[in-house]
């Protein structure tokens, strides 16, 4: 592993409906040093996904309006787009009682910034 | 009626005569009637012929004296205390006391010292056939008589006593055969199970009498005994016959040829008999032994009474205090079914008990492993309601089903045989509704007719109303719980937006720590309200709230937590949550937790003190650099400073050691739920 940063900044698609927490989660993003996307449910981001090649990590909410939650907007990331890791969040659900999908990293919500922020960078190392 | 605890015990030869007396009354059935003018003449007789102003026919129960017939004497009956009679009825002669008054056993006796002051008495005791003597035919003056009775006096009143017997013999044979024909009267109405019962009740509390010749096990009963045991009545009956009635789970404790040979057989027992037409009945049995010259036993001599309905009633009392026991423990509502079923089978003395899972469209139920009586063959397995009657319908409804006999049952008369196939006589039925879905069915079953009370359908009724109540209860706390869920997701998400416009607010402020130190605070809060809501609102016990809290900081390894569970209620559980934060974080900045090897230990324990208790905290730094009280207080130390209750109660100490602190507050204010 070299000291030196990436060319170009990873890019990280954010999903959470509430504005404000998109806001605060944008944030903790960029200071952690990758650059970000933002959706507001899971239809909008699949819709990204399948227009954009360059997402590298997807932090998604669970509990969002829409037909289909964060959940499953992470196994059908986990199903097409293998190579993305992903973060849940959630409010309502505890990390014991969720079957999370290979390479992902749940937090509850409100999440430690610190945290998240070792969690992105660390996915980030790992594919250098 | 005797009680079993006017059993007198130890047993001696006088409490037998006594209870031989009033089994013999009891089989006469004359106490309490009405005069009958063949009494009334001979005491008419005896007072004439012994020139005596009283006569009386006196019989000698437990507590009182009863009079059959009575001429100048007002009162029907007397207590014992002023019986004079007792006293004759040790004796097969008369008893004559010249003057009541020179009599040690009688001066002191009120009837003497008082109205009508009585003087003279003579009696002849009422001698049945087995010898059992029940009372007197007695004569009375009130002036003494020195002389006594004479030769023909005597004579006549011992001849009159023997009349009274010999009446009252005719008496009950022509009584008995009424009895028979009422009997017989009854069985044919015995469809309705009504007067079975009354039987039943009748019977129960009589008390029989045995004894057995140890040399050639062969036992002699009373009549009543035999009615107890349900045999026909014999002189002498082999004691393995009543032997082999004894269910098998109860041999051990009723004695045997062996046993009694070496006088080793306890004395009072009870177990239980299955007799011929009555099911399993309780009996009681006192007994004691006589031996020969050399000390060797040679008769077993006592009495034996059917326990049965105190007996059930005690175990219906248990079986229900049981039961909601058992459902307050109980979370699912298969293991509800299974400990009311399992408690009903033994208050009802079943031969099966368990319960079904129902599918009530397809009306068929798949029997789950069961409780079972010795030899009673088990019904797991699907099986079909109309198979077996048409009582599914009521099932249905929410309504318990008691079929007390399936032969006479309208709901199960056409379809008796198939149940009766498989083991079942008597059948209870007990839907159990989940969410307002008919889906268990508890079962109790008896392979042969069964005595039913009152008390006993009551029992089952009962049993169906706690069971619905549990339900509900486990229905209430599931929705509670989503409720607790609900409100947690809320405050999370409101946690989650605070913490969104704290970070967007404090954005241009340059020392990042400040915002940091305000979102690890928030965590802490966070956190506190998971200890709570994972405790149904009721607090949270403070070793908990520690540990999530070191957790939460990474910090767990190096906290050593010692102290028994004591919870607080809501409100102090989030401030002391805050605290520990306070503490940990402090610790892992600048004390204990700032080098490698440095540890915590928190001490804690509650001390009665008058009506409350005061909890004491100490928490004690060790292995990290020394440390000095700082010049400048933040958030933290003040909170610190303010305690438990915020209001004080801290002793903080700084050393080279490392830094520790003790705090103290009233038990009652920290479990205060508000």
């Amino acid at each position: 592993m070299t000291q030196s940063p990436p060319a170009a900044k990873e890019i990280v698609l954010v999903v959470e409906d509430e504005p404000l927490l998109r806001m605060m989660a944008a944030d903790i993003v960029e200071r952690a040093g990758f650059e970000v996307v933002e959706a507001t449910d899971a239809e909008e981001a699949v819709h990204i996904l399948e227009t954009r090649t360059d997402i590298r990590i997807v932090f998604t909410d669970i509990d969002m309006p829409g037909s289909m939650n964060g959940m499953r907007l992470a196994a059908a990331i986990r199903d097409r787009w293998p190579p993305i890791d992903i973060i849940i969040t959630s409010g309502h659900f505890r990390a014991g009682e969720l079957h999370l999908p290979g390479r992902s990293v749940f937090f509850a919500k409100p999440y430690d910034s610190v945290a998240l922020t070792a969690t992105l960078q660390q996915m980030a190392a790992q594919r250098h | 009626m005797m009680s079993d605890d006017l059993i007198p015990t130890p047993f001696d030869a006088a409490d037998l005569d006594h209870l031989r007396r009033l089994e013999a009354l009891e089989a006469y059935d004359i106490l309490d009637t009405a005069p009958e003018p063949e009494f009334d003449d001979i005491v008419l007789i005896a007072s004439t012929v012994c020139c005596t102003p009283v006569s009386l026919v006196s019989l000698v129960e437990t507590d009182r004296q009863w009079f059959k017939a009575r001429i100048g004497f007002e009162a029907c009956e007397t207590p014992i205390a002023q019986s004079v009679c007792s006293h004759a009825l040790t004796m097969n002669e008369l008893l004559i006391i010249p003057d009541l008054t020179a009599d040690v056993r009688t001066r002191d006796n009120t009837l003497v010292t008082e109205a009508p002051h009585i003087r003279f008495y003579a009696g002849a005791p009422l001698v049945v056939p087995d010898g059992t003597v029940i009372g007197t035919l007695c004569v009375i003056d009130i002036v003494p008589r020195p002389q006594g009775l004479d030769d023909n006096q005597r004579k006549v009143l011992q001849a009159l006593s023997r009349q009274v017997v010999a009446l009252m013999e005719t008496r009950r044979v022509s009584q008995r055969k009424d009895e028979l024909f009422q009997r017989q009267k009854r069985l044919a109405a015995s469809i309705r199970s009504s007067a079975n019962k009354t039987v039943a009740a009748q019977k129960a509390g009589r008390i029989g009498t045995f004894e057995i010749d140890i040399a050639t096990s062969m036992i002699r009963g009373s009549d009543e005994f035999c009615r107890i045991f349900d045999i026909a009545p014999a002189d002498l009956i082999p004691t393995s016959q009543l032997e082999a009635l004894i269910v098998p789970e109860d041999r051990h404790i009723h004695s045997n040829a062996a046993t009694r040979r070496d006088a080793r057989a306890a004395t009072e027992v009870e177990y239980r008999i299955q007799t011929a037409n009555r099911g399993i009945r309780w009996i009681s049995r006192h007994a004691s032994y006589e031996h020969d010259a050399s000390g060797k036993p040679i008769t077993m001599f006592g009495m034996v009474q059917d326990i049965t309905t105190s007996k059930r009633e005690a175990a219906r009392v248990q079986a229900l205090l049981d039961l909601g026991d058992r459902l307050r423990d109980l979370d699912d509502v298969e293991s509800m079914a299974l400990a009311a079923s399992d408690l009903m089978a033994k208050a009802l003395d079943a031969s099966r008990a368990g319960f079904g899972i129902v599918d009530p469209i397809a009306e068929t139920v798949m029997m789950q492993p069961e409780w079972r009586a010795p030899g009673v063959s088990s019904l797991v397995g699907l099986h079909h309601f109309r198979d077996y009657g048409s009582y599914i319908d009521e099932l249905k409804a929410g309504q318990t089903v008691i079929v007390t006999d399936v032969v006479n049952d309208p709901r199960t008369a056409d379809k008796a045989q198939a149940l009766i196939d498989i083991g079942i006589r008597v059948l209870v039925n007990l839907p159990i509704f989940d969410h307002g879905q008919f889906n268990l069915v508890v079962f109790v079953h008896h392979d042969r007719p069964h005595d039913w009370t009152s008390q006993e359908i009551a029992l089952v009724r009962s049993f169906g109303d706690r069971m619905h109540l549990a339900i509900a209860r486990l229905q209430a706390e599931a929705d509670q719980d989503m409720l607790n869920r609900e409100i947690g997701h809320r405050l999370k998400n409101t946690f989650a937006m605070v913490q969104a416009i704290a970070s967007q607010t404090l954005r241009p402020i340059v020392e990042q720590e400040h915002v940091r130190n305000f979102e690890r605070r928030l965590h802490a809060l966070s956190s506190a309200h998971d200890s709570l809501l994972s405790q149904d609102g009721d607090g949270a016990d403070i070793g908990a709230v520690l540990r999530r809290t070191a957790d939460t900081l990474g910090v767990l390894e190096r906290i050593d937590a010692i102290g028994p569970a004591i919870s607080f209620g809501p409100r102090s559980t989030l401030s002391v949550s805050l605290l520990f934060h306070e503490l940990m974080t402090n610790a892992i900045k600048y004390g204990a937790l700032s080098e490698p090897g440095g540890r915590v230990v928190v001490e804690w324990q509650a001390v009665a003190k008058g009506d409350d208790s005061v909890l004491t905290l100490r928490w004690t730094e060790r292995g990290g650099p020394p440390v000095v009280e700082p010049e400048r207080s933040g958030f933290g130390s003040k909170l610190i400073k303010r305690g438990f209750m915020g209001t004080g109660g801290v002793t903080q100490s700084y050393s080279s050691l490392g830094y520790s602190v003790e705090m103290t507050a009233a038990l009652s204010q920290l479990q205060r739920a508000n």
